[in-house]
Order: C-alpha cells, then sequence, then structure tokens
C-alpha cells in the first residue's frame, strides 16, 4: 500500500514544499529606497563604529546638534539654545550661520538647553536626565564602546570614570552590585558614599599570551565612615569570604564627571581642555541619547527590537529583516516633523557593489552609497548627472612595520614611497578622481596645510634604496603587502607590487587576509607593508595624525617618535589662548581669525610623520554616490553624511523619470 | 523499521558533538578574536568585552558551558557580530529564506533532470539524447558563480526578465533557484539515464512490452521505479549540496538566506552563530539522508533496513 | 630438462589419443588471453567522446607544462593603459614580450635592466626548469607573442597568457589533491575491507559521521589558520608553501568516497569465487593481493579519479569565490573566472573576463567527465568482449 502511494505521497510533500516555499510576505514598496552596504551590527548608538550603522542611527535618534546636511555646521538638535548669525569672510560675502550660545568664557563648560517640544517615540519628553543617563552609559566600561574617546579625551574626569585603574586615593567612587535579573546591559543597584583606598589584583598577574588564563578579578579597598570595606569587582557569588563584598565594578562616582543635568531642560558639559570641534562631536552618533526605561526594562540586544525600541529622531524602527531590510516610518513624536517629508525609507541591506549597482539600475534603489571601481570609469564617461564623486574626509595608506628589518631605515621607507606612482593606481584602478595622496591628512580643512612627502621619483628611489645599503634592491628581505580581502585592494596591492618591482627590484608577496584576522595581524605588527583607510570623524587634522602617537592604540606600526607626540599633546592642551571664534575653523566657515598657533603644532608634526614615513599615503578617498535626479536634500560633504530627515522625493518627477526610461 | 530510525538518530547525536567539538577546536584555533575592530581598545576595555559575551573563561569551561546551554535548550546564543539578535533568531529568519531557494532549487532539477534523463533514454544515440547530455555535462562543469554570471548577464542586462537581486517577489527567486538547481539538474538526468537504460534491457521490461503494453505506460509505471533509485540515493548528497551552494548565489544575488551567515560567520569569528549553523547544517544533513534512506527502502523491496 | 624427467614412452595404442589431446592444447594456446587493459584499451578506442577527450586532455596537460615555451606575453606585465582592451586577434602577433612598454627609459644613464630582471618582473620567481624552457622560448621566438586573442583584465594583464598559467594551477591542484585524496582513502578503504569484522565497522562509522560535517566550514577554519604569519613562517622552515597545503586539505575532504568505494570492492572481491579459487589451489596471500585484488581495484580507482579531478577543480573555484583560493599573483581558472564575475556591471559588461576562464574550466571539466564515463563503461566487466 504504503509503496505504491509512495510516488503520489512524496510528490505531493513536495509540491507543499514549493507552495510553501513561494508564500513569503512582501512589504509595499517605501517612498525612499537606499543600499545601506553591509547588515548593520546594532542599532545601539554606543556600540557601533560602521558607515552603515550610522545611517540607520541617525535616523532614528537624534543628538543634542545635527549637522547641517549641506556644510556639517552644528545646528539645533534636541539642544535649541543657538542662534543665527551673519558673519562675512575674507572676499566680504556675507553668509549666516548658527552660533552656539552655550559656551561659557573659558570654553571650558558647555551648557545645552534641551527643546521643550522634544520627545521620545513613546510620547515623554526628552529631558537633560535621559543625556546624563546616555553618556555614563557611553563611558561604562561594561559598554562595548569603540569610539569612548569621544568622551574621554574632552571630558573633565570622564576618563577616570572609565579607567578603574586611574582613581587615586580618597576618590569618591560608586559600587555597582550585579543587576538582579539576569540580562545583559542593564545596571545594578549602585551603592555610593565611599573613598576609595586601594586596588589589589587577585591572584597572580595573568600572562597576556595565555588563552586559558582564568580572568581578572580586583579587590577593592574602600573606606566609609571610617571603617574599611572590602569589594571584589567581577567575582563569582558565594565564593569569597564573608566580609568582602562581590561587585560588578567599582568606578569613580559619577558626580566627579564634568556630564551634569541641574535640571530637566539644562544638560551641562565641563572640558578638560579648550576643544573647538567639540559642538561638531555632539552631533556624532554615538553620543546621541538612549531611553533609560526601555534599556532597563528589556536589557540588551532585546530593547533595540522594533517593538521595543523608543527613539528620538525623525524616523523609528519598523521593521527589520537580516540582511533584507530595514523599514523606518516616520516618527509622529519627532518635535521637527512638518519638516520631514518622508513616510517611509527601506534600508536594503547588500554587501556587493555590483548588486548595488544593479538594483539602482533597475530602479529598485533611488540611492546607492558607493559603485563598484570597475564600473566608475564608464559612468564618468557617459557624464551621468547621478554619478558625481566628490572629496571625503578619508585617506588610503599603506602601514609600514617599523619593527622589522629594512623597513626600520627611515631611506628604505622613503625609497618605497618614491617608487609608488599613485597616479598610475589611480587612473587605472580608481579612477573616480580620487586625489593621489602625499599627506596623512586630507586637503580641505580650514586653516590647515597638509605636509607632504615628495612625489613619485624613480632615479631619486633607487639612489635611497643604494644609500640605504641595498644597490639595486640587493640584500632586501622579501616583503609582504597585507590587505584585507577585496578586489580593489589586491589590483592595488597587485600594481604597487609591480611597481616596486620594477623600479627597486624589490621581491614583493601579496597576503589577503579576511577583515577580522586581517585586523589582528595589524595590531600585532604581524606584517611589513599593510593597507589601511582611515575615516576622519570630525573636520579637524587631529582625527588622522592622533593615531601615530608613541604607543597610541591606532599606531600600529611600531614607530615612535617622542617629538611628534609632544608636538601633538602640545597641540590638545594649548589652546586656551584661542579665541572664541576659532569655533567656526572647526565648522568649517572660514571666520576673521589668524591662523591658530594649534594648527602649526599639527603642521610640524605632520612634517616630522611625512619624513619618517612609518604611513605611506595613497590616495584620498571620493565619496560615489549615485542618487536619482528626483531625490532631494542629497548633499555631498566632507564626511558623506547624508541625513535622512533632510531628504525628499519629488513623487511627481519620480514617475515621470520612469516612465521616460522605461520599467 | 522504529529501531533503525531511533539508530540512527543515536548516530546523529553522536555525528553532532563531534562536529561541535571538531568546530569548537578549529574556531578557537584561528588566531585572533571576534571582538576586534578598527577602531582598537585598551585590554582593560578587551577584557570587559569578553567577559560580556564570557570569552575570558578558560576555553574548557567554554567548551562545557556552551554544550550544556545547547543541549537542554537548544539555545545557540548570541551572536558577536549581529549584535540585535541571538542566533536563534538569526536562524529562523534566515532559514525559511534558504529552505524555499533549496526546495525550489530541487524541484526544479529533479523536473527537468528526470524528464531529460527518460527522453534521452528511451531516444538513446539521438540528437534529442546526445545535445540533452551535452548540456547536462556543462551543467556539471561549470562553477554555479559562472552560471550565475552567464544568466545575469543574459536575462538581467540583455533581455530584462528578472530582477538582479533581492527577496520578497516570485521573480526574485527564479534566476537563483535556476542558478543553484542546473548542477543537479545536470546529475539528476546523467543519473536517470543510465539507470532508465540499466532497466530497460531487463527481463521483467521485456516480458511488459511483449504483453503488448503502450511504451509510455512501460516507461512510466515499470521501468522509472527501477530508474529512480540511484537518483533517491544520490538526493542526500544533493540536498547538502544544494544548503552549502546555496552561499554563492544567495551572495550574488543578494538573498537573506543563511549561505552569507555561513562564510561570514566562519570568517569573522562568530563563534556562536558559526557553531549554531554548523550544528544545523549537520542535523538538515542527517535527516535528509535519513529520509532518503526510507524512502529508498519503500521504493526498492530488497532493501532491508539495519 | 634433465633425462630422468622426460615421460615414459607411451604405448601406441594412446598416441592417438594423446595427439587429439595435443591439438587441444595448441589451439586453446592460440587463443589469446585478452588481459583486462587491453580490452578496456580497446573498447575506450572505439569511443570517440572519450578520446577526443583524453586527447584534449593530453595536450593540454602538455601547454601546460611547457607554457613558458609558449609564444605568450608576460602573465605579470601589467599594460595599465590597455585595461580592459577587448579581445583582439589583428595582428595575430605582436612583440610585446620585451621591456614594458609604459616605463620610458627615464635616465639613459640607468644600466638598461637585464634579461633575468625582465623575466622576474613578467613571469615572477621561475624555477631553473620554466627558465630554460623561457630561454628557449627567447630563442625560437624572440620577442614576438600572440596578440591579446582573449583581452586584457583591469591592470592590463593578457588573459590569454594568464589563462595558460591559470591551467598549471588548476591542474596541479585538481591532479594532486586528487591524489592524495587517493592515498588516503585507497589505504583506509583497503585496510577496513581487508580486516573486515569489527574493526571494519569501527573505520566505516567514523566515515560516516566525518560525512555528516559540513567541509566548507572546516576548510575555511584550516584555511584561516594556515593564513597566519606564524603558521606561515612555521612552513616555510620546513619549505612547505601553501599551495602544498592547500593540496592536502582538499585531498583529504575527498577521501571519504574513495574510502568506501574501495572498501566495498574489497569486501565483495574477498568473497568472489575466482580469489576463493585462487585460494583453494594455494596461491599465497601476496598473490592474490596483487594479482587478483588490486587490478581489479585499480579500474575503480581509475575511474573515481577523473571524476574527482572535476570536483577538486569546481572546489578550487569555489574557494577562489570566497577568496580563499590560491594567492596572488598566482592564477588559477577559479580565480580568473572570479575576476570575471566580479566585473559583470550593468554599465559596462567585460564578457571576456567571465568567459573564457568559464570555457577553459567548462572545457576542461567536459573532457574529464567524458572520460571518467568512458573509461567506466571500458572497465566494466560486464562489457568485456563487447
Amino acid at each position: 500500500m504504503l509503496r505504491s502511494a509512495f510516488p503520489y505521497l512524496a510528490l505531493l510533500i513536495l509540491l507543499g514544499a514549493v507552495a510553501w516555499s513561494l508564500s513569503f510576505g512582501t512589504l509595499p514598496p517605501a517612498d525612499f529606497t537606499f543600499c545601506n552596504g553591509t547588515e548593520i551590527q546594532s542599532v545601539d548608538p554606543a556600540i557601533v563604529t560602521g558607515q552603515p550603522e550610522g545611517r540607520i542611527i541617525q535616523a532614528i535618534f537624534e543628538g543634542l546638534v545635527n549637522w547641517d546636511p549641506r556644510t556639517l555646521e552644528p545646528s539645533p538638535g534636541v539642544a535649541d539654545n543657538f542662534r543665527r548669525v551673519t558673519v562675512r569672510d575674507e572676499r566680504g560675502n556675507e553668509t549666516t550661520k548658527w552660533e552656539f550660545e552655550g559656551l561659557s568664557d573659558d570654553q571650558l563648560t558647555y551648557t545645552f538647553h534641551i527643546r521643550e517640544n522634544a520627545k521620545w517615540s513613546d510620547g515623554t519628553p526628552v529631558t537633560a536626565h535621559d543625556f546624563v543617563y546616555s553618556f555614563r552609559r557611553f563611558l561604562d566600561p561594561m559598554t562595548p564602546n569603540r569610539y569612548v574617546f569621544q568622551l574621554t579625551s574632552y571630558v573633565h574626569n570622564a576618563d577616570r570614570y572609565y579607567s578603574p585603574s586611574m582613581l587615586q586615593p580618597g576618590d569618591p567612587v560608586e559600587i555597582e552590585l550585579y543587576p538582579e535579573r539576569d540580562l545583559i546591559g542593564i545596571r545594578g543597584k549602585v551603592l555610593r558614599g565611599y573613598t576609595f583606598v586601594e586596588r589589589v589584583l587577585q591572584g597572580e598577574a595573568p600572562d597576556p599570551e595565555d588563552e586559558d588564563a582564568p580572568p581578572r578579578q580586583y579587590l577593592y579597598i574602600l573606606e566609609k565612615d571610617g571603617n574599611q570595606h572590602r569589594f571584589l569587582a567581577g567575582g563569582e557569588p558565594g565564593s569569597v569570604p564573608s566580609d568582602v563584598t562581590v561587585c560588578r565594578q567599582v568606578l569613580l562616582d559619577f558626580s566627579e564627571v564634568g556630564i551634569k543635568a541641574p535640571d530637566d531642560h539644562t544638560f551641562v558639559v565641563t572640558l578638560k581642555n579648550p576643544t573647538p570641534y567639540f559642538l561638531t562631536l555632539m552631533g556624532f552618533y554615538p553620543l546621541f541619547p538612549v531611553n533609560e526605561r526601555c534599556i532597563e526594562t528589556y536589557g540588551s540586544p532585546a530593547w533595540t527590537r522594533p517593538e521595543n525600541i523608543v527613539s528620538n529622531g525623525a524616523f523609528i524602527l519598523k521593521e527589520r529583516r537580516l540582511r533584507d531590510r530595514i523599514r523606518l516610518v516616520k516618527n509622529p513624536h519627532y518635535w521637527d516633523r512638518d519638516n520631514v517629508r518622508l513616510n517611509t525609507v527601506d534600508a536594503l541591506a547588500v554587501e556587493s557593489y555590483v548588486t548595488m549597482l544593479n538594483l539602482y539600475e533597475s530602479g529598485v534603489a533611488d540611492w546607492i552609497s558607493t559603485v563598484p571601481a570597475t564600473s566608475v570609469k564608464t559612468l564618468l564617461a557617459e557624464k551621468r548627472q547621478d554619478f558625481q564623486p566628490s572629496p571625503m574626509m578619508t585617506v588610503y595608506f599603506y602601514r609600514i612595520n617599523v619593527t622589522k628589518p629594512a623597513l626600520n631605515n627611515k631611506l628604505v621607507r622613503q625609497a618605497i614611497s618614491l617608487a609608488i606612482n599613485r597616479q598610475e593606481i589611480l587612473d587605472t584602478v580608481t579612477g573616480a578622481g580620487e586625489v593621489a595622496a602625499y599627506s596623512i591628512v586630507p586637503p580641505g580643512i580650514p586653516g590647515y596645510t597638509p605636509a607632504t612627502t615628495a612625489p613619485y621619483n624613480p632615479e631619486r628611489a633607487r639612489q635611497l634604496l643604494a644609500e640605504a645599503g641595498y644597490p639595486g634592491g640587493e640584500g632586501m628581505p622579501t616583503l609582504e603587502i597585507l590587505f584585507n580581502t577585496s578586489e580593489d585592494h589586491a589590483a592595488i596591492a597587485e600594481m604597487i607590487q609591480q611597481q616596486l618591482r620594477k623600479t627597486l627590484n624589490l621581491d614583493v608577496r601579496l597576503r589577503n587576509e579576511e577583515w577580522n584576522s586581517y585586523q589582528i595581524s595589524q595590531q600585532q605588527l604581524q606584517y611589513d607593508i599593510s593597507r589601511s583607510g582611515w575615516i576622519g570623524d570630525y573636520l579637524a587634522p587631529n582625527t588622522f595624525l592622533d593615531m601615530f602617537v608613541t604607543d597610541g592604540p591606532n599606531n600600529q606600526t611600531g614607530w615612535k617618535n617622542a617629538e611628534y607626540t609632544r608636538l601633538i599633546e602640545e597641540a590638545a592642551a594649548g589652546l586656551s589662548d584661542i579665541q572664541r571664534d576659532t569655533l567656526s575653523i572647526a565648522v568649517g566657515v572660514a571666520g576673521p581669525v589668524s591662523i591658530p598657533t594649534r594648527m602649526d603644532l599639527l603642521h610640524q608634526a605632520e612634517v616630522i610623520l611625512m619624513d619618517e614615513l612609518p604611513v605611506i599615503p595613497l590616495y584620498f578617498y571620493v565619496s560615489k554616490n549615485m542618487v536619482r535626479p528626483y531625490v532631494h536634500g542629497f548633499y555631498n560633504n566632507l564626511q558623506d553624511v547624508h541625513p535622512l530627515r533632510a531628504i525628499w522625493v519629488d513623487e511627481e518627477a519620480k514617475r515621470k523619470f520612469w516612465e521616460e526610461h522605461g520599467r | 523499521m522504529g529501531w533503525f530510525i531511533i539508530k540512527r538518530l543515536g548516530w546523529m547525536l553522536l555525528t553532532l558533538w563531534v562536529v561541535y567539538s571538531v568546530s569548537f577546536v578549529l574556531m578557537r584555533s584561528v588566531p585572533g578574536s571576534p571582538l576586534s575592530a578598527e577602531r582598537k581598545v585598551s585590554p582593560e576595555i578587551e577584557q570587559n568585552l569578553k567577559r560580556r559575551y564570557r570569552l575570558d573563561q578558560p576555553l574548557g569551561v567554554q567548551y562545557w558551558d556552551d554544550l550544556r546551554r545547547i543541549v537542554p535548550h537548544g539555545d545557540l546564543g548570541a551572536s558577536l557580530k549581529i549584535q540585535d539578535f541571538s542566533v536563534n533568531e538569526i536562524i529562523a529568519q534566515g532559514f525559511p529564506v534558504s529552505a524555499s531557494l533549496g526546495i525550489l532549487a530541487l524541484a526544479f532539477a529533479l523536473t527537468l533532470g528526470l524528464t531529460a534523463g527518460i527522453i534521452s533514454a528511451v531516444r538513446r544515440g539521438s540528437l534529442a539524447d546526445f545535445s540533452m547530455m551535452t548540456i547536462a555535462t556543462i551543467g556539471i562543469a561549470l562553477p554555479n558563480f559562472v552560471i550565475a554570471g552567464i544568466v545575469i548577464i543574459l536575462f538581467v542586462f540583455l533581455w530584462p526578465l528578472f530582477p538582479p537581486g533581492g527577496w520578497g517577489r516570485i521573480s526574485n527567486i527564479i534566476l537563483p533557484a535556476f542558478c543553484l538547481g542546473a548542477p543537479y539538474a545536470a546529475y539528476i538526468a546523467r543519473l536517470t539515464r543510465t539507470g532508465m537504460l540499466d532497466v530497460l534491457s531487463q527481463d521483467y521490461i521485456r516480458t511488459a512490452f511483449a504483453k503488448g503494453l503502450s511504451e509510455r505506460t512501460v516507461i512510466l509505471r515499470h521501468a522509472l521505479r527501477g530508474a529512480l533509485l540511484p537518483v533517491v540515493s544520490f538526493l542526500g548528497p544533493a540536498i547538502a549540496g544544494v544548503l552549502t551552494g546555496s552561499l554563492v548565489v544567495e551572495k550574488i544575488f543578494g538573498i537573506p538566506g543563511l549561505g552569507v551567515h555561513f562564510v561570514n560567520a566562519a570568517l569573522q569569528l562568530d563563534y556562536p552563530l558559526a557553531m549554531g549553523l554548523v550544528l544545523l547544517y549537520t542535523t538538515l544533513l542527517y535527516v535528509m539522508n535519513l529520509l532518503v534512506d526510507l524512502s529508498y527502502a519503500i521504493l526498492d523491496p530488497r532493501v532491508k533496513l539495519h | 630438462m634433465t633425462e630422468t624427467e622426460q615421460p615414459p614412452a607411451l604405448p601406441s595404442t594412446q598416441s592417438a589419443e594423446l595427439q587429439r589431446y595435443e591439438r587441444l592444447l595448441a589451439e586453446a594456446e592460440q587463443i589469446q588471453g585478452i588481459s583486462l587493459w587491453r580490452d578496456a584499451w580497446r573498447r575506450l578506442r572505439k569511443n570517440r567522446v572519450a578520446m577526443i577527450s583524453l586527447g584534449y586532455l593530453i595536450v593540454l596537460s602538455l601547454l601546460a607544462v611547457l607554457t613558458p615555451l609558449l609564444p605568450l606575453q608576460p602573465p605579470r606585465q601589467q599594460i595599465t593603459k590597455l585595461a580592459f582592451q577587448a579581445p583582439t586577434a589583428s595582428p595575430l602577433f605582436i612583440r610585446e614580450y620585451k621591456i614594458a612598454e609604459n616605463e620610458p627609459a627615464e635616465n639613459p644613464d640607468e644600466p638598461l635592466p637585464t634579461q633575468a630582471k625582465i623575466d622576474a618582473d613578467g613571469f615572477g620567481p621561475l624555477n631553473w626548469f620554466d627558465r630554460s624552457l623561457l630561454a628557449a622560448r627567447r630563442a625560437i621566438f624572440g620577442e614576438w607573442c600572440f596578440n591579446s586573442i582573449c583581452g586584457r583584465d583591469r591592470l592590463g594583464r593578457d588573459l590569454f597568457a594568464r589563462l595558460f598559467w591559470g591551467a598549471r594551477v588548476s591542474l596541479l591542484v585538481g591532479l594532486v589533491a586528487t591524489l592524495v585524496a587517493l592515498v588516503i582513502g585507497v589505504s583506509y578503504g583497503a585496510i577496513a575491507g581487508y580486516l573486515g569484522g569489527r574493526v571494519d565497522n569501527v573505520m566505516m562509522r567514523i566515515v560516516d559521521v566525518m560525512y555528516s560535517i559540513p567541509f566548507i566550514f572546516v576548510v575555511i577554519f584550516i584555511i584561516s589558520i594556515l593564513n597566519t604569519e606564524d603558521v606561515k613562517a612555521l612552513m616555510a622552515k620546513w619549505g612547505i608553501d601553501r599551495l602544498t597545503v592547500f593540496f592536502l586539505v582538499v585531498g583529504a575532504i575527498f577521501w571519504l568516497t574513495m574510502a568506501r568505494v574501495v572498501r566495498g570492492q574489497v569486501v565483495s572481491l574477498r568473497n568472489e569465487q575466482f580469489v576463493e579459487a585462487a585460494r583453494v589451489i594455494g596461491a599465497s596471500r601476496r598473490r592474490i593481493i596483487f594479482r587478483h585484488v588490486v587490478p581489479n581495484l585499480l579500474s575503480v580507482v581509475i575511474v573515481y579519479l577523473t571524476l574527482t579531478i572535476p570536483q577538486v577543480m569546481l572546489f578550487e573555484a569555489f574557494l577562489s569565490f570566497l577568496g580563499l583560493g590560491v594567492e596572488r599573483p598566482d592564477v588559477s581558472w577559479g580565480l580568473l573566472a572570479n575576476e570575471g564575475v566580479e566585473v559583470i556591471t550593468p554599465v559596462r559588461t567585460v564578457w571576456w573576463m567571465v568567459v573564457y576562464p568559464g570555457l577553459a574550466l567548462a572545457m576542461t571539466l567536459f573532457a574529464l567527465n567524458f572520460l571518467g564515463d568512458g573509461l567506466r563503461d571500458a572497465l566494466d566487466p560486464r562489457m568485456k568482449n563487447r
């Protein structure tokens, strides 16, 4: 029986399966669709770093200030104490700009007024306390946060809160117990009123190389009302003597940090040193506020789910389909809702640049953030109006491991730099109008002239290599260029390999690694030459030059130069003599001030860097957005940031466009 | 048969444990850390990050902890890279997509492969036979990313019938299913043809013809059943192939299935996700092979399960 | 022969009988026992498709080995101004093999690059065999070489030359990895089959378990481990390069089926009548294995070999697609095909970069498949004397 019925049964099952597989739901099309690159890691502002994440977070959250979509100048966000002023530039043209009213005369205290009509997406008001909560959470060492230097470098005592190793005897501390509920990302009960006495590492100092070492625990000896108390941070409950309390961590009391909310609508930040670009930083997505009630209720990552999340931006997270799309809808509680013209937005998660272009050309996407390098020339040759590459604050460079033999010789590094014909690479591989780089800081930062290294000169390169003791490349070890897997990086590396071979007779091998192992190899100096890129986080040379201070976490070349480090530190500290007007320099609008000494110091530092060449700059990126002509409110800018709240689609023009272009 | 199934499931558990252990050891031997990123953090914070994901524990402890979490609850943990989702959620979202694609690809492969195989066996030596077998061999001889590339040139750009990628509509699934199914269609066609030729020379077929039954009846009712056996035994590995092969197709067509997670998790050292996917794939492979064995026993009276 | 062993003279009455036997014996001796191999070869020769495939494969292998001798452009020579040049066959020959044109002699004082340097620039490091072939080529063809009849890639390298150099890698990967699989598989399967009993059971269960491991995954991990600098330095110390390890890894995956097939064959052969018979007449164990078992195994093994090479080559292509294949600037067909797929965009389709590598792969795998089929038919004992 079964035997004779079996084929029909199998057929039936197969048909059923096919019917099931075709029954997936579709969403109605959105007003505006764009390709957002790879799947985002999270929508939690504090823990992500990438550009795709930034685009989504900027849409669903809003910081104290907003960046003007055109000029990136800080403009009113959740804080509204700005006024419109008219300034006159050197040529006498008048422009208006936003001026922040909350800066103290010593340029150390920023007082933000939280606008009365700022609301969370559940309708409750956004208050200064929300910012205190968010900034504290941002600084919490338990938050897996990679942008923490955005506060620790500038805000009074923020670094001491973040690093318990910086605690001093007598400091007031807060003790966080383990939370009662077993959720990640929520805060435990906090005890205050203790002062710090001593911090003792428990057990033997673990060998950092040993993967199997047990986790580090610290015993804190604290004082309260004249009595000493002992707290074990990171211990397992029940495994300790009775006079020791187990806690999650011991931190500097947050009230010592320069982040305060005197009332619901006043938020005060006190800095260590005057920092002209601090206001710009407040518009950078990691510092956007998050909702305390939401996070403490659901914990991480559950609070980021569309059904749970409470946010304060122009849009709400409606739906997330992994590796497919993120659907955003307009936030009805957003204070500036009348100026948000898109009702629904789809952010497609697409990894391949080719697929992106396919989606754009077939009308699925209205904006793609980049195009495949191999199609750039064709697009430019066709003079496409929707493809206008524009300069970006990003540099593509090769790190050189100066701890390796031969590469530790400055002359060798200079010879390599001189032997690289950057223009040939740009003409062949990239071709979107990228600019050959001879400095690490891109041009275009107002008030700063980048220091440059010498351009392509094969003869001089050979000469230097001979001077270094390797005439005709003789005696040079085989070099290896490390890059993360990508056709474009591979092509550039192959060209440089050939150029070094031809000009200097060097034997060069290539090594590609996946992103993760590539990061590790680079950090552990397991390379000879390594491809790198750096996107400027704000419009100041520091964002590039700070990387290469001695033993800096992002140095990753083994290069140490005391003079360079001194110059960078001096530039960071010696700002108090600068007039308030220098603020305008940071925001990209030239003010009537002389060039400040800070820029001179940084320039001197870069002169050293470009002479020593632990890094060889290759080119400066251009943004390669493709945007349909019916999309408005989209502007090219140096940071390649395009807030969705400013974008709108001319439906009539869209309809006409597709009528004309078929499909 | 019940005993057979229980025994096989027992073997499956053993296999899963072996796979878990092998994957664990291999994954953790890859140098690097899933927590590394472009912007480096201080060692202290690195420590905290590890603690958050319990990566600071000795490896042996992690091995048992993970096992204890997975075995009773099927809880595969939180992804280290797609931080807003747990591994179970990622699988719940991606699996239906991969499964639909796989089912369609197999359905397509079976339909096309069986038809072509039968026709070329019955019309042996004819032009139809030769050309179909040539096409089938091409299907086997080209990597499916090349097939995908050619198909995209033809049916997306030159003759825009289908969208270039994405998910959600039926038109999205046709090209990927074709590219994924093509090599299997080719294999099935060749297997069917061989099996059919074998069966057609058997005595009982000759008897059937001698009884005066029509060609159609003989082929579809008598010959096909015997010819199907090699195809059925091929289906087990084929399903495995469809599952892993989908990773190329998903990548090229931008389909939100599990295939790309599979590669990315392995390359980015997203331990929990990678582990979850390996275990899922092993389970699927085993179950499919079991089903194939069962249907084999049902189709062929000579086969005894033991 | 000694006197004593001479047969005694027979009575004449029996001599007629004897003559009859002698005639029969002579007749029997005239019937040549056709060896399995000769028979198979005879049958294979009749299979035209298989013979064409065999011819193609032999020619291809020869060309791959002799690639440096052929009048091809240097495969690593980048002529960037000709990037993405479409295939052109007129003129068929150009004088491109020399100092690259795009580097002007910027300084007359500079010594002209030596021939060795030009070769190293264009061909990469070569071993003595390739260097001598290259010298021979220079003597025969001078600077002449084929024009870019398959077009150029994005760095202006000649695709035709790269296809030939890629053939070396692809074929080598296919062959060596398959041999590795063969060695492991045959020994494992033969041991299991020969020992039988509980050992066989356990060994085959292990194979079953390994069958269920998604191997692509394991390969990704192993290759990631191999890619790190420490491991590389270690391997360099032992004189192993990545390609070698690649062979081993791929080979280690494909041995499972081989082991099963061989084991099955050994088990059935053990119980075959002709083996029984040999045993009964007192043939030694060695004689049974080498005279009876191995030849019968060999046919299976050869068929399997021709059918595994295509799988391995496809697997190599798949790994190239994931960016885990051979390391640049080495090329393989898989890598070239993947580079081709990467440049298919709606605004411009550089078709030759996907079509030619695809064609090269397809034709070779085609030939291997047909040859494998042909061999299977030819070596099938049921087909004997047909």
